[in-house]
C-alpha cells in the first residue's frame, strides 16, 4: 500500500510536470490563434485576447489554467466557438477508447495467437514464413494500410462502411487496421518470449513429465513468457495512441486523435493541450496498472 | 567484428537479397535525379495523372509531374531526414546512457527514470507539440524527432556501459588515477560503438516511418518538396483514379523499412546475441 | 491464481463489450426520414453574428431568416421583411416585416430583435471579424472601433414591425448585403438569460426553417424542423455532414450516406464526366481568383514589370487545360456573372497572343532585367491540388520569358495573413461574393486597408469609385465603376485568372436543388 501510495505521488509529479511543460510550449509559440482567413481589426481582436486571458503576465495565465485544471475545465475551444474542450473531449473520447481498446486487444490476441505457433515450431516453414510476414506487417505503417481497408473493403466490395460511425460494422475496419501493425510487433515480441520460457528448468521438467500442451503452455510457458509482454505494454499503448490518430484521420472517425491533429493545424491552444494532456493522464494511468500487474506477475519483485 | 559484418550481410541467400534490395534503393534515390531526363517539379501538361508508360515509367501524379523522379527525390528527403535524425539521436543517447551506466548509483537512477517517463509519452503527443510551437520547418522536424528516437539507444548503451563497468580493465584505469571522462571516452564509447551502431541502423526505419505519419497527418514535410510521407498521403487520396500513384511510393516505403529492420536484426543478433531484444 | 494472459483477456474483453456497448448505442444516427448534406468543412460557430467561414453560411441560412434571404434558385427575395421602400435621397429604408414572423419558442419577431442584433455585431465586445459588412449603416464603422455609442448606429425600429435604416452613402445594393447572417436577428431574450450559451441545443431558439437539434463536432450537424415557421419546409431534418477530406466524401456519397457533397478527389473528374454526368455539378460561383503584385516593393513597383508578366498569363489555358473542373477564365476583374455591368475587356486583350511574348520580354528588358540578370521571383499560393497545378502553370509561362519562378506554398490562414501583413512579390489570391462589382473594385481603393493586399494606390481610381459610392441609381453607379476598373486595370495591379466553380455530386432524386452564382441552396426547399 505505502509503495502504491509513492507511486501515485510519482504519476502525480510527473503529470504536474508534464502540464507546465506543455503549457509552457504552447504559450511561447510566435503566432497567435486568431490568424483568421479574413482582417480582424485591432479592436476587434484585443477585445478576443482578453476574453481568452491571453493579455495577461504568463504567470497568471498559468495559475488561471492550473486552478481551472483542478476544477476540471480545460477551458474553452480558440477555434471551435460554440464548444468547450471539456465538450468536445467528452464527445471523442469515447470513440476513441472503442477503437484503442479494441484494437489493443486484437493486437493482442493475434500477436500472441501467431508468435505461439512460431515459436511451438521454431526454424521450420512455419515459422519461417509467419515471421518473414510479421516482419512486412511491421514494415508497412498505417498509412498505408488504412487507406488499401477502405479501398478494397468499403468501396471495391462494399461489405463495410467507408466512414464515421454509427453502427458497430463502422468500427471494424478501422479496429482492424489499426490494431495490424501492433499485432505483428507483438508477435515477434511473443515468439522471442516463449522460445525463451520454452528452456526453463521447470518447463523441461514438466515436459519430460508428459504434460499435456495446452496445460503446460498456460499453467508454465505463458506466465514466464508474459513479463517482457507486460513490461513492453506501456509503450506498446503509447504506439497504438500514434496508430488510432492515422486511422482516424482516414476513416474519418470523430475522436480525440482527430481533434489533436486539427488543433494543432488550427493552432487552436486549449484544445491541444486539453487533448494532450488527456493522452498523458491515459498512457500515465495504463502505465501505472501496467506497473502493477508486472510486479504481481513477478515473484523477484516484492509488492 | 568486420567479418562479422560481412557475414551478417553476405551469409545467406536471405540476407544477400535484403542487402541487394537496400542497396537498389539507396541507388535509386541518388542517380535518378541525377540522371532522369523529368525534374521533380516539372509539369508534363500532355499527361496530367497518366498511368506508367514509355516516357513516364512510374506513371505521373495529378499535377503531371514524373512519379519516377518523385519518388526519387522523395526519398532523398525520407532517408536524409532519417540518417540525420538519427545522427542526432546518437548523439544524444550514446553519451547519455555512457554516463548514466558508469555514474551508476542514484545519478543512474534519476537519469534513467527521466528517459523511463519520456518513453512512456506516445510519439505522436510529443511531436505534435513541436510541431505547433516550431511551425512546419524540415530542419526543426528532424530535429525533433531526432531529440524523440534517443531513448532507446541511450538505455543500451546504457546497459552494456553498466556490463563493462565491472570488467576489469576499467577498474585497472581507475587505479592508476584516470579521469571520469577520459575513461568514459577512451575505453567505454570504443566498446559501444558496436552496438550503438546496430541500434542507430534500427533507428533508421522507424524515423522513416515517423516522418510518413507526420506528412500523411499534414504536419511534416510541406509541398512542395516531397518525402515518402507525403506521396502516399496524395495518394491516399486520390487511389481510386490513380493507383499507382499510391502503390510506387507505397512499395518503396515498405521495402526500405522490411530490409533496414531486418538487416538490423540480423547484425544485432550477430554481434551480441545476448541483446535478443525483451 | 489465475493465468495471467486469460485475466488480461477477461478484463480487455470485458472493458471493449462494456464500451462497445455504451459507445454504439449512443451514437447510431436516429432512423428519420432526412436529407444528408455535405460539407466542405467543420463550422467554427453557428453564432451568425461570429460567423466568418463559407461553410458556416450554409448553415446559418436554415436556421435563422434574415430581412432578405435567398429563393431555391438562389435569387434575393423577401425574407423576415415583406417588402421595402427606400428614400427620395437613397439613405432612409423602411423594411416592413411580416406580422406572422415568430421565434421557434412562439415569440414574435419584431425590429426591435434587428436592432439588437445590428448593436451586437458592431459592438466590439462581440468581436465579430465581418462586422464591416454593416458598415452601410450610419455610424456602425465609429460605433464598432468605440469611438460613438452603439445606440447612434442607423438601425431604428420606428413600431414593432417597420425597421428604419439609415446609411451614410446611397447603397442600392443593400438588401444583397443583407443575405449575410451578419444582418440576421439573434434571440435577445435568450441571450439575455444564459449568455453566450445560448448557441447550445438546449437554449437554442432561431426564426428560420429550423432549430439546431444536435452538434457532433466531426461527425454532423443535425438540424429539426421549426414548427413556427411557414409554410413548412419538405424535410423534417436535415443532417450537415463536415467532409473536409474529398476522398471520404466521394467514398460515402456512394455508399448511399449523403445526398450532395461539396467535394470530391480531383483525379476523379474524368471519370464521373462519363459515369455520373447528371449528379456531377460544375457551377462557376460569384468569385474572381487573381494574382495580386506587391506594388510597394520591387521588382513590382515598376508597372513594365506587372505588365510584361499579365500579358503572358493566358487564364483559358489555365481553366481549360490545366484544371478542367468548370472554372470560368476571367476576361475582366470583376467577375462574369455580375448583373447590370458592362465588363471592360483588360487592356492586354488587344494585343495578339502571338506578340505577348515579344512585348513582354521588350518591357523586361526596358525594366533592366534580361539573360545577364534575370527576374527572380517567389510566387505565394495557399495549400490546395489546384492551387498546386494552376500556379505551377503561371510560373511555367513566366518561365517561358525568361522569369525564374520559385514558388512558395502555405496553409490558407497562413497565407492570406502573409498577404495581410504585404509579406510577398506576387500571389495568387481569392475573393468570393456578391453580385456587385464594388465588392471587387473596393479590393483596389487605397485606402481599403490590408485587403488590398498589394497596396494598390491611385488616386484617380479612389476618386472614381468615391463618386460612384455617392450614387444612389445603379446605372450611374455602375457607369462610374466600371470607368474605375479600366482605369485601375491599365496599372495592371492584379492580374484576374478565373471565377470558380463549385465541384458538386448531387443525387439526381434530390429535388429543389438548382445551382446558381451564389451556391446558395436552403435546405427547406430539398426534398427526397
Amino acid at each position: 500500500m505505502h509503495l502504491i501510495a509513492r507511486r501515485l505521488v510519482t504519476v502525480g509529479l510527473t503529470f504536474l510536470v508534464i502540464v507546465t511543460l506543455i503549457f509552457l510550449l504552447l504559450r511561447l509559440t510566435p503566432g497567435g490563434p486568431f490568424d483568421g482567413e479574413r482582417a480582424l481589426p485591432p479592436e476587434v481582436e484585443a477585445n478576443l485576447r482578453a476574453a481568452y486571458h491571453l493579455d495577461k503576465p504568463l504567470a497568471e495565465q498559468y495559475g488561471l489554467y492550473l486552478a481551472k485544471l483542478l476544477q476540471g475545465d480545460l477551458g474553452p475551444s480558440f477555434r471551435q466557438k460554440d464548444f468547450t474542450v471539456n465538450e468536445l473531449v467528452a464527445q471523442g473520447l469515447p470513440v476513441s477508447l472503442i477503437v484503442g481498446a479494441s484494437a489493443l486487444v486484437l493486437a493482442l490476441f493475434l500477436g500472441m495467437v501467431t508468435g505461439t505457433f512460431a515459436a511451438l515450431h521454431p526454424g521450420r516453414f512455419i515459422d519461417v514464413a509467419l515471421m518473414g510476414f510479421i516482419n512486412l506487417g511491421l514494415a508497412i505503417p498505417g498509412i498505408i494500410v488504412a487507406p488499401i481497408c477502405v479501398l478494397v473493403f468499403a468501396v471495391l466490395l462494399g461489405w463495410l462502411p467507408a466512414g464515421g460511425i454509427g453502427t458497430p460494422q463502422h468500427y471494424v475496419l478501422p479496429i482492424i487496421a489499426a490494431a495490424l501493425p501492433y499485432a505483428a510487433a507483438i508477435a515477434r515480441l511473443w515468439r522471442g518470449a516463449v522460445l525463451e520460457a520454452l528452456k526453463e528448468p521447470h518447463v523441461l521438467t514438466a515436459r519430460a513429465k508428459g504434460l499435456p500442451p495446452s496445460r503446460l503452455l498456460f499453467r508454465h510457458v505463458f506466465p514466464v513468457a508474459a513479463l517482457p509482454l507486460v513490461s513492453w505494454l506501456g509503450p506498446l499503448a503509447a504506439g497504438l495512441l500514434t496508430g488510432t490518430v492515422v486511422v482516424e484521420q482516414v476513416f474519418e472517425l470523430p475522436g480525440i486523435g482527430r481533434y489533436f491533429v486539427q488543433a494543432a493545424i488550427n493552432r487552436d491552444y486549449t484544445l491541444v493541450m486539453g487533448v494532450a494532456l488527456v493522452f498523458a493522464a491515459l498512457i500515465l494511468i495504463f502505465n501505472f496498472c501496467v506497473d502493477l500487474v508486472y510486479r504481481l506477475l513477478d515473484p523477484r519483485i516484492p509488492v | 567484428m568486420t567479418s562479422r559484418l560481412t557475414q551478417t550481410l553476405f551469409g545467406s541467400i536471405t540476407a544477400r537479397v535484403m542487402t541487394t534490395l537496400l542497396c537498389c534503393i539507396v541507388a535509386f534515390v541518388v542517380f535518378v535525379p541525377l540522371l532522369s531526363g523529368w525534374e521533380a517539379e516539372a509539369v508534363d501538361w500532355d499527361a496530367l495523372e497518366s498511368p506508367p508508360s514509355a516516357s513516364h515509367w512510374f506513371g505521373t501524379d495529378l499535377a503531371g509531374r514524373d512519379l519516377f523522379t518523385r519518388i526519387a527525390e522523395g526519398g532523398r528527403l525520407s532517408l536524409g531526414i532519417a540518417v540525420l535524425s538519427t545522427g542526432i539521436s546518437v548523439l544524444i543517447g550514446v553519451p547519455y546512457g555512457a554516463f548514466a551506466g558508469y555514474l551508476g548509483g542514484r545519478v543512474d537512477q534519476w537519469m534513467m527514470r527521466f528517459v523511463d517517463t519520456l518513453y512512456a509519452l506516445p510519439f505522436i503527443l510529443v511531436v505534435i507539440l513541436l510541431v505547433v510551437v516550431v511551425g512546419r520547418n524540415t530542419w526543426l522536424l528532424f530535429a525533433g524527432l531526432g531529440a524523440v528516437y534517443w531513448l532507446d539507444i541511450a538505455r543500451i548503451v546504457r546497459g552494456q556501459t553498466l556490463r563493462i563497468r565491472s570488467a576489469g580493465y576499467i577498474t585497472a584505469a581507475r587505479g592508476m588515477g584516470a579521469s571520469t571522462r577520459w575513461i568514459v571516452l577512451r575505453h567505454l564509447l570504443p566498446n559501444v560503438a558496436g552496438i550503438a551502431l546496430v541500434y542507430a541502423t534500427l533507428t533508421v526505419p522507424g524515423i522513416v516511418l515517423a516522418e510518413s505519419f507526420l506528412s500523411f497527418l499534414g504536419l511534416g514535410v510541406q509541398e512542395p518538396a516531397a518525402s515518402w510521407g507525403v506521396l502516399i498521403a496524395d495518394g491516399a487520396g486520390n487511389m481510386e483514379a490513380a493507383p499507382w500513384t499510391l502503390l510506387y511510393p507505397a512499395v518503396f516505403l515498405a521495402v526500405t523499412v522490411w530490409t533496414l529492420n531486418m538487416l538490423g536484426d540480423r547484425l544485432r543478433d550477430a554481434l551480441d546475441p545476448h541483446l535478443r531484444r525483451h | 491464481m489465475k493465468t495471467p494472459r486469460r485475466l488480461v483477456l477477461k478484463t480487455l474483453l470485458l472493458l471493449l463489450l462494456a464500451s462497445w456497448l455504451t459507445g454504439a448505442g449512443v451514437n447510431a444516427l436516429a432512423d428519420v426520414p432526412a436529407v444528408h448534406l455535405g460539407l466542405a468543412g467543420e463550422p467554427a460557430t453557428l453564432d451568425p453574428h461570429r460567423y466568418n467561414l463559407r461553410v458556416e453560411e450554409s448553415v446559418l441560412g436554415d436556421l435563422f431568416l434574415g430581412l432578405t434571404t435567398f429563393s431555391a434558385e438562389g435569387k434575393i427575395m423577401p425574407g423576415a421583411a415583406t417588402h421595402w421602400d427606400t428614400s427620395e435621397d437613397g439613405l432612409t429604408w423602411n423594411f416592413h416585416l411580416r406580422p406572422d414572423g415568430r421565434w421557434s419558442d412562439g415569440k414574435p419577431v419584431t425590429a426591435h430583435d434587428f436592432v439588437y442584433a445590428f448593436q451586437r455585431l458592431l459592438n466590439p465586445k462581440t468581436a465579430a471579424s465581418l462586422a464591416y459588412f454593416m458598415y452601410p449603416l450610419k455610424n456602425a464603422e465609429a460605433a464598432s472601433k468605440g469611438e460613438t455609442p452603439l445606440r447612434d448606429v442607423g438601425a431604428r425600429a420606428v413600431d414593432d414591425l417597420t425597421l428604419e435604416l439609415t446609411l451614410a452613402l446611397p447603397y442600392p445594393h443593400l438588401p444583397e448585403r443583407l443575405l449575410y447572417p451578419t444582418a440576421f436577428p439573434v434571440p435577445r431574450h435568450v441571450i439575455d438569460r444564459v449568455g453566450d450559451r445560448w448557441v447550445k441545443p438546449e437554449h437554442w431558439v432561431s426564426n428560420g426553417a429550423y432549430i439546431l437539434r444536435d452538434w457532433k463536432p466531426q461527425q454532423h450537424i443535425e438540424l429539426a424542423h421549426n414548427p413556427q415557421f411557414t409554410p413548412a419546409p419538405a424535410t423534417q431534418s436535415v443532417f450537415y455532414h463536415s467532409l473536409a477530406n474529398g476522398q471520404n466524401a466521394y467514398n460515402r456519397y456512394r455508399a448511399g450516406d449523403m445526398d450532395a457533397i461539396a467535394g470530391f478527389p480531383a483525379g476523379e473528374l474524368a471519370n464521373l464526366s462519363t459515369t455520373r454526368a447528371a449528379e456531377l455539378r460544375l457551377s462557376p460561383q460569384l468569385s474572381m481568383m487573381y494574382l495580386v503584385f506587391n506594388t510597394r516593393l520591387p521588382p513590382f513597383n515598376d508597372v513594365r514589370v506587372r505588365k510584361a508578366l499579365s500579358m503572358v498569363v493566358e487564364p483559358s489555358i489555365l481553366t481549360d487545360k490545366v484544371l478542367r473542373s468548370g472554372d470560368v477564365a476571367a476576361t475582366s476583374f470583376v467577375p462574369p456573372m455580375v448583373a447590370n455591368y458592362d465588363h471592360p475587356a483588360l487592356p492586354q486583350a488587344t494585343v495578339p497572343l502571338s506578340e505577348r511574348q515579344v512585348q513582354a520580354r521588350a518591357l523586361l528588358t526596358a525594366a533592366g532585367y534580361g539573360p545577364d540578370k534575370p527576374l527572380n521571383i517567389v510566387l505565394r499560393y495557399a495549400t490546395g491540388t489546384d492551387g498546386k497545378k494552376a500556379n505551377l502553370a503561371t510560373a511555367a509561362f513566366w518561365q517561358q520569358i525568361g522569369v525564374k519562378v520559385e514558388l512558395h506554398q502555405a496553409e490558407l490562414k497562413v497565407h492570406y495573413g502573409d498577404l495581410r501583413q504585404g509579406d510577398f512579390m506576387v500571389a495568387q489570391a481569392g475573393w468570393l461574393g456578391e453580385s456587385n462589382p464594388e465588392h471587387y473594385l473596393g479590393l483596389l481603393h487605397g485606402s481599403t486597408g490590408d485587403t488590398n493586399y498589394g497596396g494598390y494606390h491611385n488616386p484617380a481610381v479612389d476618386k472614381l469609385l468615391n463618386d460612384a459610392r455617392g450614387q444612389k441609381n445603379i446605372v450611374a453607379r455602375h457607369a462610374l465603376l466600371r470607368d474605375a476598373e479600366i482605369l485601375a486595370m491599365q496599372d495592371y495591379p492584379v492580374m484576374p485568372l478565373f471565377a470558380l466553380a463549385t465541384r458538386r455530386l448531387v443525387r439526381p432524386d434530390l429535388r429543389g436543388w438548382h445551382e446558381n452564382p451564389r451556391d446558395a441552396h436552403p435546405a427547406r426547399f430539398l426534398q427526397r
